[in-house]
Formats: structure tokens, sequence, C-alpha cells
């Protein structure tokens, strides 16, 4: 299990942040995401098996891009 | 604090603040003509132009405002409608792009010309966006100032050579020299000095503490008047202040549970809305065969829904008030906290540490002499001791220079004895008193008041007879008395829990207006105590982090009372970072100004869709001025929650003079 901090780009509505928390826990292997619109940024728990490169998908194809991943 | 290179939530919003004002500004340059043609012809019948050149005007200006200066959101909500992942955007994007068609289709005279409201609708979007992302700035002002709060260089004593460097740079154990007014760099030791800190901004503490050799400092506060020379003991993310920020990111990702609702009706709000326009589209055409009609209530439809003010409800307040908690050293870690505050009705505060101060004190001197002299002379004797009880006595002496003692012997169990000049002293207990045949005479009645009180008394004998007694005890924190007052009054029931014998309990009880005490319970049966209590109802309970995690976790809402220096991070829902009682009333002011916050947001963002959805339904709002009643129900909600600063947490003030506490009310 790994905790990772997002930061997200161009969300301007909750429901924005709902649609890329949704957009996460559709990835396999992920338990947890959680997106605050207020600070730019959310916290995905995943197993080990989860990429970088994955949640970067699934967070761009809700229109969005992560600044940051760590 | 992380180093530069962060992208901070502040540059974020700032950036995005400056985005939606420079397109704001163009946007209405662009904006205005239409407006301008639309209303001559409206209000004065003057047509400036002709119907088909106005037509390509508006279609031209309405391209830049829709398609240039509204590419992010017609882009955003394309992706939304493309990939089934609605948003509001996605509303906005059919409205504005269904309406601007009809503008291409007038040509062929099918439909009326509505490219101006396609034009309209997007210059209030985007000025209904700026000022929300402004309100929102504004929402996050005490976070982002805490953010900004941490030293950005550093002196640093390397051999013998000062040495400004980058806060980054500095390593645990580095020698660090804060001068006056100074931002001290990072959490440490002094090692030399002595001085004034300004702790408010960290732990709310309004007054200077003072600060001497062997006192911790926390990186960020502020050095008042001396050189300090500090010890380097926590850098980076364990820093005292990066602690801080944690836990106030902590609660902006945790949830309130009154929040769920709100985020399942978000979750299905677009897609629904969406459905319903098309309805409503096809109702209007059947019904009236209006073509051009039934489109403007379509978009209409579109444009006023609003789920953001609903999104927004929950984490705007969420955002002031933790900001708020944080500038008065009150973390709230777990959103459900503020919810569950308001149902409390029994406060249990664990005794030491909490209630009192944890360490022992010289709380009441009865003497035959004068009280100065007795201290001067036992504090000399005293200060050669390192039992709790001397150092208790040594600090309420605080002399500058002690006298020089002869024949210093410590009695273990019982006391010290030494000379001083030609005097002899004995101070101890009255074991130590009988056995040097010291007569306690005149002193009786007050050791036996003093004990019924649950002080440890000590007595202090010269050449051989007892010249006073000094009482210690686990002295009570300034503000407990008016922090239990007021709960008391607010309808708490309030109850103590301790490991001490009852009598003792209950002494500090009636002192300090606690209604019940638990007394001569062990550490590991706190919990079950707790337990047993919440059979009555909800139990917040108030202790330290450390010892009294289980009765943390077994309590409805844990507020863990900092040390000043250090936050138990892993336990309670919410944290005090300066240890005083104080914060246990600020925070449950704040927790309920907070959910009462909460709650109206909801309310109103609930209300607003409920009675505007179904006049633009009807087809009583023209698309324009539902798209402005939208832009306004967001700016509300989010105003709202700024409104929350408001809020009077209730302060102390202390008085100086008498030292007496006196407690500011709302």
């Amino acid at each position: 299990m790994k905790k990772l901090k997002i930061t997200i780009e161009g969300m301007h509505c909750s429901s924005c942040a709902g649609n890329i928390e949704k957009s996460l826990k559709k990835i396999t292997g992920v338990k947890n995401a959680s997106v605050s619109l207020m600070l730019k940024k959310g916290t995905v728990e995943a197993e080990d098996s989860v990429s970088v490169e994955d949640i970067k998908k699934a967070v761009s194809k809700t229109g969005y891009k992560i600044s940051k991943i760590e | 604090m992380k180093p530069k290179n962060n992208h901070h939530p502040e540059e974020v919003e700032d950036s995005e603040i400056k985005g939606w004002k420079k397109k704001l500004v163009w946007t209405w340059i662009f904006t205005a003509p239409i407006i301008i043609i639309m209303l001559a012809e409206r209000l004065l019948g003057i047509m400036v132009v002709s119907r088909t050149q106005t037509t390509l005007i508006t279609l031209i200006l309405g391209f830049i405002i829709v398609f240039i200066l509204g590419w992010d959101t017609i882009r955003s909500g394309t992706i939304g409608l493309v990939k089934f992942y609605f948003n509001m955007d996605s509303l906005i994007t059919l409205g504005t792009v269904i309406a601007y068609l009809t503008g291409i289709f007038y040509f062929t005279g099918w439909v009326q010309d509505y490219s101006g409201v396609a034009a309209m609708i997007m210059a209030f979007f985007i000025t209904g966006k700026y000022v929300e992302a402004k309100a929102r700035g504004k929402a996050s002002k005490e976070i982002r100032k805490l953010l900004e709060l941490g030293a950005k260089k550093a002196r640093i004593l390397r051999n013998n050579q000062e040495l400004e460097v980058a806060i980054e740079e500095v390593k645990i154990g580095d020698i660090l020299i804060v001068k006056p007014g100074e931002k001290i760099p990072t959490d440490g030791l002094v090692i030399k000095g002595e001085s004034s800190v300004d702790e408010s901004m960290v732990t709310g503490e309004s007054l200077p503490v003072e600060k001497l050799k062997e006192s911790k400092v926390i990186g960020a506060t502020i050095n008042q008047d001396g050189i300090l020379y500090i010890k380097a003991t926590k850098i980076g993310q364990d820093t005292f202040l990066s602690q801080i920020i944690k836990l106030v990111e902590e609660t902006q990702s945790s949830k309130v549970p009154i929040q769920k609702l709100a985020d399942k009706i978000t979750s299905v709000f677009v897609p629904a809305i969406l459905i319903l326009a098309v309805l409503t589209f096809l109702a209007w055409l059947l019904a009236s065969g209006d073509l051009s009609r039934s489109i403007g209530v379509g978009v209409a439809v579109l444009v006023i829904a609003c789920p953001c003010a609903l999104g927004l409800a929950t984490p705007t307040a969420l955002m002031v008030g933790s900001g708020m908690g944080a500038k008065n050293g009150i973390l709230i870690r777990k959103g459900e906290a503020i919810q569950t505050m308001k149902e409390i009705n029994t406060i249990v505060f664990d005794k030491t540490g909490t209630i009192t101060k944890g360490k022992p004190e010289v709380v009441e001197i009865y003497s035959k002499v004068k009280e100065e002299y007795l201290l001067e002379y036992a504090s000399s004797l005293e200060k050669l001791s390192e039992h709790p009880l001397s150092k208790a006595v040594v600090a309420k002496a605080n002399l500058k220079k002690h006298k020089e003692v002869k024949n210093f012997k410590i009695l273990r169990g019982r006391g010290i004895e030494g000379n001083i000049g030609p005097k002899k002293f004995v101070i101890g207990n009255s074991r130590l008193m009988s056995e040097q045949k010291i007569k306690l005479k005149n002193f009786e009645k007050k050791i036996a008041e003093f004990e019924s009180s649950g002080y440890t008394t000590i007595i202090m004998a010269e050449n051989g007879t007892a010249i006073g007694i000094i009482g210690i005890a686990d002295a009570v924190k300034e503000d407990s008395i008016a922090a239990i007052r007021y709960l008391n009054r607010k309808g708490y029931k309030t109850v103590m829990i301790t490991g001490d014998n009852e009598p003792t309990a209950k002494s500090i009880a009636k002192k300090v207006g606690i209604m019940e005490v638990i007394a001569n319970v062990l550490p590991e049966e706190k919990a079950k105590k707790i337990e047993e209590l919440q059979r009555g109802g909800l139990v917040a309970f108030v202790g330290d982090g450390i010892n009294d995690a289980p009765a943390l976790k077994q309590s409805n809402v844990g507020i863990a009372m900092g040390t000043g220096t250090d936050i138990a991070i892993e336990t309670g829902d919410i944290v005090l970072a300066a240890g005083s009682l104080m914060g246990v009333v600020q925070a449950i002011n704040l927790s309920k100004a907070t959910f009462r916050k909460i709650k109206q947001n909801l309310f109103w963002a609930f209300a607003y869709n409920v009675i505007a959805i179904p006049l633009a339904v009807a087809g009583l709002l023209h698309p324009v001025v539902a798209e402005i009643a939208m832009a306004l129900s967001s700016i509300t909600v989010v105003t709202n929650a700024n409104l929350l600063r408001k809020v009077k947490l209730g302060k102390i003030i202390k008085k100086k003079s008498n030292k007496h506490y006196h407690l500011l009310r709302s």
C-alpha cells in the first residue's frame, strides 16, 4: 500500500473534484481517493502495483492535469 | 517546510484569480458592443445597424467571447460530455454553444438569433468565476498565511563564524543565532541567552513566552528582545509548523457527514439537468410549436442549474473554520468532529496536565517570618537538590543570586539541611522534623489544612525552630476555572478523571467547579470509564495525546492537549496546540459555528436550485438572468462561509496586576 499526494490544475468546481475522485477510484488497486477543490490537492491510497502513470491518466481523462505528484 | 519549488495552494490560487481577471476584462470589452446594440434596439427602438449586420457582429464578437476567452470552459465541458464525466462546464458549454448556433441558423430562417445571449452567458459566467475565485482565495487566507510562515533563512554558527544560509541547509544539531525581532528558523533548544518569544502565530497564545537556557523554541515564532543561541532539534517535515500544516490539510480532505447528501446530488446533478433540459425543450416545442422559444427555455434550464453552490457549501466553510482554528491554536483533524460536537453533553477532563499544569508548584506559604526571607533561604538550600519539590521552591523564589550554603546534606525521603552563615536550616517533611525534635506547635492546624487541600507540605526550621510551611501541589492552570465555569453555564456535564485518591481529586474538582469526579482510576481504565459515561450521551474527552490515546479514541470527540512544543498528531479529533483549557471552549464554539455555517450554506444551495430550476422550466427566466442567478448562488455560498470569521470564539484576557482571568464572551 502507498499513499500519494497529487496537486491538480484546472479544477473550478466541486463536480470536477467529484469526477476526478470517481475516475481515480476506477483504477484497479486504488483503495481510496479524495480530492479537495479548495486545496487543489488530492490523496490516493493504492496498492503498490498502481503506477504514477495510471493516476495521471485517470486525472487527464476527466480533463484536468496533475502538476505534482509525491 | 518544503523547498521552494513546492506548489503551494497560494500560487495556484493567485494565478487562477489573475487568469479569470484577464478574461473578465477582455470579455466585457467584447460584450459591451453587443449589449449596446441590443439595448438600443429593445429599449429605444433604434436600429444602429440592420438585423443581419447585428447578427454578424454578434457572431464575430460572440466567437471571441465563447470560443477564445471561454476556451478553458468549453474544452473542459466538451471533454466532460464526450467522456461522460459531466461537470458544471458541460452545462455552460451546451448552453452557450446551442445559443451561439442559433445565430448561424438565423440565416436559414429557422430560428430567432440567440447568439448575443451566448456571449452574455459566457461573460457572466466568467465574471462569476472571477468573484468566486477571489472569495475562495479569501477563505483560505489563514491557511496560506500558515504556509508562508516558515523562516526562509537561518543564521548559523560554524567554526565560530556567523553564516547566513537557506533554511533547507540547516541540519539537526546546528547552532543557530537569533537576534531580536528575527524569526526563529526551526524547532530547537536554547543553549545560551534569554529572551521572550512571541508564539501567537503558531500556538494562539497571545502573551510572549519567556525562554531561558534549556527552553524549547518553535520554528517560525518571533524572538523579541534578547539574542538566543539555539540548537536545531527538528527540521523540515518534522517541525511543529509542518505538523500543523499537515493537520490542516488533513482536515480539508476529510469529509463532514452532512456533506454526503450534497455529494450524492452533485454526482448525478449534471446528467439529471441535461435530461431535464432536453425534456423541457421537447415539451415546450410540442406545446407551443415555437422552436426559438423552446431553445431559449432549454438554455435557461441548462445554465441555471448550479451544482457548484452545493459542492462549495461544505469545503469553503470548513476551510474558513479550520483556518480560524489554526490561527488560535485549534487544529481540527477530522471534519466529522464538527458535526459530532453539537451533540456532546458530557465533557470529561483528565486531571494531570489537562486541568492542572502537570508539575508541582508552590501554591501556598504560611510563615511566622517574612515570606521573602523564608523563600530566599529555602531556595538557596533547595537549589542544591534535584528533587521536583525543591525545583518548585526554587522556581517560586526566582532568585537572581543564592546564598552560600555550607554543610549541605540530602536526607533521602525526608528533606535537606545546611548552614547559611551562622544559622542552621532544616527543610523537609514532618517525619524529618520529629527526627530532629523540632516542635510544630502553631503550625499543626495549618499543616492539616494544607493536607486536606491535597498539598504536599514541607516545613522549614531555623536553628531548631519551625519558621514556616510551604504547600506544594500540581497547580491548576490559569484559565481552567474560567473555562470549566463557562462550560457548566452552557449546560455541559463536566467530569474529572484521575488516578488521585478521592479527597485530593475532590478538592481540585471543587476548586475548578467540576461537577463529577471519578477518582482512583488506573490509566488503562480510562477508556472503560468513558464507555460507561457514553450510556448517558455523547462524550468528549480532553487529555494529553500520549498517555490518554485509548480514552481519546473511545470518546465521541477526542480533544488532545498539546504542550506548546509538541502536538500529538496521531490521536484526537481536535488537537489544541497550546495546552490551555480555554482552547476547549474555543474549539467547541468554533465547531458549532462552522457546522452552522455548513448547514446554512447547504440550505441556501438546495433552496436556490429547488426554486430556480422550476422557474426556468416554466419559461419564466431569460437565459441571461438565469446565468446571473447561477453565478450569484456560488458567490453567496463562498461569501457566507467567509462571514464565519465574524464569530467570536471566547477569549481570555489576563490582567497582569492581580492575575485574575476574565472570560470575554461573544
